[in-house]
């Protein structure tokens, strides 16, 4: 029973690590760009959330608009103000260019609002649960979690079904062959930037519901996010969609096996070095992921 | 023989750049005397420590082009085994460093097989992981005194065996040592053969392959002489500052550090981490002091430490060396 | 035998790009390997060097099997190859570039300079020894490419369009070099060729493939009167002018 519940809680929290993997796929498979202000992203949607909600006194949840809206800004203006200059270099430049917007960002974080961990009191849901016969729900991880799938598919059905979202997978299948076909390839990287900072936005408005908010918050998350990208396999939505799942997963699973075998080893405090190390293990055995088509 | 002679010889360097080296060395020589207060002195020693951690860098990230982002696991073990060998066993400097140095080539060996099957994105995020990895085991092991980290038992006189010195001059000439070591031994490695073969890597992968060069164990082998480099640093440090933890000597933010200053400098050139080295370390221990200690300005420093990481990255990823030498090409 | 492929597969998912290809090559030759775009030529080349693993078949090499060797090894059992395209870099001389390839035999750097800057006076590159690559001009850079690989002492050289992107003349010399390689260097030679004129003078047999298949093989001669080979050439030749 201990153990259905850690899977039920797993993807819950797994939703929203695929939501948050979902924008770093994107910007990848688009231009090969890994975003390690990805996180910082997420941080910002969180503190976006929860200064709207604690000034304007509305719930976070209805301070998610200005979440997303927030990310979309933020990833377009990365886009034109740093990450353009950044693609005629070579690849560690542009490692160490989305590098310095991380801690660009966190110490600007830091600045404005201090190190306080802050976490949201008020809220429709906050301190609410639902109770399924044994198990118990918190609302707040539960909207998270439905909310995270509903961007998902909105952003899939718009990746597959509009013609913008096939251009932009035209671009990111190749370059210059959508560059011949008329698709501006500048246009489809900011685009590809805007819903990965929207997406990212819309998961630190939902995350700030239960989750402590500070300045460096986003390290964890950047890196589960690029576990699970690499589970998933680089530039494939599908992939972290299943990968960001089955991370959420592991991370709840573990300590409760380590827990009923008595080890140390698969404690909490292990839980994030576990997703470090399936990193490793999934890159090294199986690089392409479970859905990859790059590289 | 040749080799000894290969590592002093500097004569293939221009006349500017060795009249430049002989001026700096006397400059570090001299540097003790000039009556510097100690946050200067400090600073000098923490330029020469990261110089030293550049050059390290330098061979594998540098010439070998490779993105490697976890020498701090290879302070962590520097400082950590020079640590604890003194706390439990009470064992002298001159023997943990050492066995430091040694522990961190068989631990890159060992992490380095795998991790070299990798490549791009992947192999960079890789490199982060096994840092954490281990940074998360050393903050939760009680043995090794966890997030609280290790104090070196500090003696009531100076001791040369536990390298333990009352006044920072002798830290500071210990550490110059170390730097002319490992600036010698760069300067055999960059007219090594493994030198040649790791330029060529970094060129043209494939093409090396066809020249009979086995890619992977150049790389493997690389990696290894970096983290020998960065344990002898973390060694340092641990007598150094007489106390770590895992967040001092293994963070992420060490190992971007660490590349940084080669980038900056310029990677894969002899003294582009030198020069990255004296123009980050500085900056950050001013910026620092200066504005760190304000009250309500708190992490402007790093703000404008980063925006620089930005502006380097996206208009000179060559570095500062990088476009001395191209004004020097195109002058020629 | 000096080289012997037998049997040799290599399926890209579902792409054949060698369907079951097998010849010989003796030492001292030059032998030409010809074909359209897509013919399945520059995998057949990866594959004995080891770029790529054969999915069936066998590569023997002075009697030795050497399928599925690394590129590397493949090296050090005497096999060098160029590249179709030289990757145009600005991190090394050509000097350097040269030394590369003459570490693969010595750790000494004296000797290795001593050797490539032998290499280079044969090539005829010891002017442009202290340029980056991207400051030459292409005919250079290619023999740049040949000389990097000369240096590895090799006793079969395989050469992927060493005179792709050349004009006439330089054409013409790129003959001549090849020519004096084999005849001064004792070299065997195995040239990929996509323009016929170029190849035909100088190959002793040629081998052509299309479409992953071999349909030809023997004196250039009887390749130029073969029926399959011209309907391959001129089905390439006029397909090329229904896309223009």
């Amino acid at each position: 029973m201990i153990i259905l519940d850690a899977i039920i809680q797993g993807i819950l929290m797994g939703l929203l690590f695929a939501l948050v993997a979902l924008g770093l796929t994107i910007i990848f498979g688009v231009m090969d760009i890994v975003n390690f202000a990805h996180g910082e992203f997420l941080m910002i949607g969180m503190f976006t959330a929860y200064w709207t909600s604690l000034l304007l006194h509305v719930d976070p949840l209805i301070a998610l608009p200005t979440s997303a809206i927030v990310g979309t800004l933020l990833g377009v203006a990365s886009y034109y103000w740093l990450v353009k200059y950044l693609l005629r270099g070579p690849m560690i430049a542009q490692l160490f260019g989305t590098f310095g917007l991380m801690l660009f960002l966190r110490y600007l974080a830091q600045f404005l609002f201090g190190t306080d961990y802050r976490i949201v009191q008020k809220g429709l849901l906050v301190g609410k649960s639902l109770s399924l016969g044994p198990f118990i729900l918190d609302w707040t991880k539960l909207s998270a979690a439905i909310l995270s799938l509903f961007a998902f598919t909105l952003v899939y059905y718009l990746l597959h079904r509009t013609k913008l979202g096939r251009a932009l997978r035209a671009t990111a299948l190749n370059k210059e062959a959508a560059s011949y076909m008329g698709i501006k390839t500048d246009r489809m990287n900011a685009l590809a930037w805007a819903i990965g900072g929207g997406t990212v936005g819309i998961a630190g408005g939902l995350l700030v519901n239960f989750w402590y908010v500070y300045p460096t918050v986003g390290l964890l998350f950047v890196m589960i996010a690029f576990a699970s990208v690499a589970l998933g396999g680089f530039g494939s939505i599908k992939g972290a969609f299943f990968a960001g799942v089955i991370i959420g997963m592991i991370e709840m699973l573990f300590p409760v096996l380590g827990h009923l075998i008595g080890s140390d080893f698969l404690g909490p405090h292990f839980k994030f070095t576990l997703v470090y190390f399936a990193y490793f293990i999934i890159v090294v055995l199986r690089p392409q992921g479970l859905f990859g088509w790059k590289h | 023989m040749e080799t000894l002679r290969d590592a002093f010889d500097f004569s293939d360097f221009s006349k500017a750049e060795r009249i430049g080296l002989g001026l700096f060395t006397i400059f570090l020589l001299v540097f003790p005397w000039l009556g510097a207060g100690s946050f200067v002195k400090a600073v000098m020693i923490q330029f020469l420590l990261f110089s030293l951690f550049g050059m390290g860098w330098n061979t594998i990230g540098g010439y070998g082009g490779q993105v490697e982002l976890g020498k701090a696991q290879y302070v962590g073990i520097g400082a950590y085994t020079v640590a604890l060998m003194m706390v439990w066993w009470k064992i002298p400097f001159w023997v943990s460093m050492p066995v430091g140095v040694l522990i961190a080539i068989g631990y890159s060996f060992m992490i380095g097989y795998p991790l070299f099957r990798l490549k791009g994105h992947y192999f960079a995020i890789a490199t982060i992981c096994t840092s954490l990895v281990l940074q998360d085991i050393f903050i939760n092991w009680k043995l090794v005194g966890a997030a609280k980290g290790i104090e070196l038992p500090i003696h009531d006189h100076p001791d040369f065996l536990f390298m333990q010195f009352k006044s920072d001059v002798y830290y500071f000439y210990f550490i110059m040592a170390l730097f002319y070591a490992g600036l010698f031994y760069m300067n055999w490695f960059r007219k090594s053969k493994l030198g040649y073969q790791l330029r060529m890597i970094k060129e043209d992968e494939d093409a090396a392959e066809s020249l009979g060069i086995d890619a992977r164990w150049c790389k493997i082998k690389a990696y290894s002489i970096a983290s020998a480099f960065v344990a002898v640093g973390g060694g340092f440090m641990a007598v150094y500052n007489l106390y770590i933890d895992p967040y001092s000597v293994m963070d992420l933010d060490l190992s971007i550090k660490i590349a940084l200053m080669a980038m900056l400098g310029g990677a894969g050139s002899m003294w582009g981490p030198i020069i990255g080295a004296a123009f980050l370390i500085p900056l950050d221990r001013f910026l620092g002091s200066w504005l760190g200690g304000q009250k309500g300005l708190i992490g402007v420093d790093f703000m404008i430490y980063a925006a620089m990481i930005m502006v380097v990255s996206a208009y000179q990823p060559r570095g500062i060396w990088g476009i001395i030498e191209q004004f020097r090409r195109k002058g020629a | 035998m000096f080289l012997q492929v037998v049997d040799l597969v290599k399926d890209f998912g579902g792409v054949v790009a060698n369907n079951h290809i097998s010849f010989d090559i003796d030492q001292g030759e030059i032998i030409g390997l010809i074909g359209p775009n897509g013919a399945g030529k520059t995998t057949l080349f990866n594959c004995i060097v080891g770029y790529h693993k054969p999915d069936s078949g066998k590569v023997i090499f002075k009697g030795k099997e050497i399928t599925g060797f690394k590129p590397f090894m493949t090296n050090r059992e005497g096999i060098g190859r160029t590249f179709q395209i030289t990757k145009v870099t600005a991190g090394m001389t050509v000097l350097e570039n040269v030394m590369v390839g003459a570490f693969c035999r010595t750790d000494q750097r004296p000797i290795a300079k001593k050797e490539a800057l032998e290499v280079l006076g044969f090539l005829r590159l010891e002017n442009v020894k202290d340029y980056h690559l991207n400051e030459l001009p292409i005919a250079s850079q290619k023999k740049v490419g040949l000389a990097r690989a000369l240096a590895t002492k090799p006793e079969l050289l395989m050469l992927d369009e060493v005179a792709s992107g050349l004009n006439p003349k330089e054409t013409e010399e790129m003959v001549d070099v090849l020519k004096r390689i084999h005849q001064e260097k004792k070299i065997t030679l195995f040239l990929i060729e996509h323009v016929m004129e170029v190849v035909m003078p100088i190959s002793q047999r040629v081998i052509v493939l299309d479409s992953g298949e071999k349909i030809a093989a023997g004196l250039p001669e009887e390749i130029v009167k073969n029926e399959r080979v011209i309907k391959a050439y001129l089905g390439e030749k006029y397909a090329k002018g229904f896309r223009d």
